[in-house]
């Protein structure tokens, strides 16, 4: 999994609510697309902010793995048992409707997962606390999203500190498929148990440092919000509120 | 000299144990005094540093009983493993040494004036744009006791600071806790270190099994 990359394109150079901002609108635009072009072209869209911020590479092997396993489940399910009318291809019967269905939810899973963790590797965490705290959002929430974006490297790093502590001692990772399984008991229990540990050091660190004082915090190096990053903001809200209420009026009529 | 912490008759139990950590504890702290608190492993000076700051029971749970009155305004805490008191939200030393600052909202110019201060007086200015994660256990160390430091606090606990510090920088330390008290503030420091201890404290404490066993000169109960 990923993990911030540093880099200078325009999306690390932009404001940390700006990509925030572009990867909630495709949230909320997938669930408002309801036809396979339409979800099509948004998963485009999204492609398009791993190509920008310069870390398709980084970003494409997780989505992709991620994705994988729910578009096989969604073809076979939708594609293949899905409702009439039915279509040969090849020696498969494919489902019209269910098709189109399938390629729908596959593409709204796989739009979300290419712009949430294109946010991650392009979002710096540090500048988003500045960010935040310069908005003056509380540090509880700063620390709660900030610290959910940085959960999965953590959690990865810890998990290598683990691995090769465990190997000094003597913990064989190969053999058959039931050894691999054995083994990821002296990996699991310490994993769990160290993040439960981190979690009361972490409050000591934080409440040593001050933070439960009900203080408004100063941000040091608040990064700087131009009229390009307001403007893409307002074009998303506009956007989502468009497409949304075309969805609704639709709805209606 | 203002008393900053006033113990009688406390003891503390974690939550979970069998038995107290700290017995019928009954201590005063000044401000300018440097207080060495020695014992074996297990005699309850670390833990005597969480009650005296504040932080036990608040935060680490457990039972106290007994007075604890904490008339010092802003407690600061080092402990001996730098790692665990990294913010975690800090991709720069400065930042990181900031934060307690930034937390009790100073102005950014007050705050940069302090931070550099800081990093100066522990000697490590030239790691001012360094990511703490990359830093050796010495220097963490020292970027450690600086964000506590940071925080102008009247009442500076360390527990063992100089474990991960070279014998120089840990001399430089031991200096600095005497200056640190001569600016006013009360500072106590567990350590197996006597030796420097001796030399930088103004009296010293021997815990054993959590009760207070010596207190007076370093040489009388280091002896």
């Amino acid at each position: 999994m990923i993990g911030f990359r540093p880099g200078t394109s325009p999306l690390h150079r932009a404001h940390p609510y700006t990509p925030l901002a572009v990867a909630g609108a495709l949230l909320c635009l997938v669930f408002a697309a309801r036809t396979p072009s339409a979800v099509g072209a948004l998963v485009l869209a999204a492609l398009a902010l791993p190509l920008v911020g310069g870390v398709l590479g980084l970003v494409a092997r997780p989505a992709l793995m991620l994705s994988l396993p729910t578009w096989i489940l969604l073809l076979v399910l939708h594609g293949i048992l899905g409702p009439d009318p039915h279509h040969a291809l090849g020696p498969i019967a494919v489902s019209e409707p269910g098709l189109a269905r399938a390629l729908v939810l596959g593409g709204r899973i796989t739009a979300i997962l290419f712009a949430f963790l294109s946010v991650l590797a392009t979002v710096s965490p540090a500048r988003l606390v500045e960010a935040m705290t310069e908005r003056g959002v509380p540090f509880s929430a700063t620390y709660l999203l900030v610290s959910t974006l940085t959960l999965v490297p953590r959690m990865r790093a810890r998990a290598a500190q683990i691995l090769e502590a465990q190997q000094c001692r003597g913990l064989r990772l190969g053999g058959s498929p039931i050894a691999r399984v054995a083994a990821l008991g002296p990996l699991v229990l310490p994993l769990v148990l160290g993040a439960l540990a981190e979690v009361d050091e972490q409050v000591l660190a934080l409440d040593t440092r001050g933070v439960a004082k009900g203080i408004r915090r100063t941000a040091m190096e608040p990064p700087p919000d131009s009229a390009p990053d307001w403007t893409v903001r307002w074009l998303c809200l506009i956007v989502v509120v468009a497409a949304w209420g075309d969805r609704m009026l639709g709805a209606l009529q | 000299m203002t008393t900053v912490l006033r113990l009688k008759d406390a003891s503390f139990t974690y939550a979970g144990a069998t038995g107290p950590a700290l017995s019928a504890l009954s201590l005063e702290v000044r401000r300018g005094e440097v207080v060495a608190l020695a014992g074996v492993p297990g005699s309850g000076t670390s833990t005597l540093l969480l009650v005296a700051g504040g932080y036990a029971p608040r935060l680490v749970g457990g039972a106290i009983t007994g007075e604890r009155e904490l008339s010092a305004h802003q407690p600061a805490i080092v402990f001996a493993t730098p790692w665990t008191q990294l913010t975690g939200l800090c991709h720069t030393v400065f930042a990181e040494v900031a934060f307690g600052p930034a937390s009790h909202g100073l102005e950014r110019e007050r705050i940069r004036a302090i931070v550099l201060r800081q990093l100066h007086r522990l000697g490590v200015p030239h790691l001012e744009g360094r990511d703490p994660a990359t830093l050796s256990g010495g220097e963490l160390q020292r970027v450690i006791v600086a964000s506590a430091l940071a925080l102008e606090p009247d009442l500076l606990l360390l527990d063992d600071p100089a474990a991960e510090l070279d014998p120089a920088a840990a001399d430089d330390l031991y200096d600095l806790l005497k200056d640190v008290a001569a600016d006013g503030a009360a500072v106590l420091v567990a350590t197996p270190d006597t030796a420097r201890a001796a030399r930088a404290a103004t009296r010293a404490i021997m815990l054993d099994a959590g009760r207070i066993v010596a207190d007076g000169t370093p040489a009388e109960v280091f002896a």
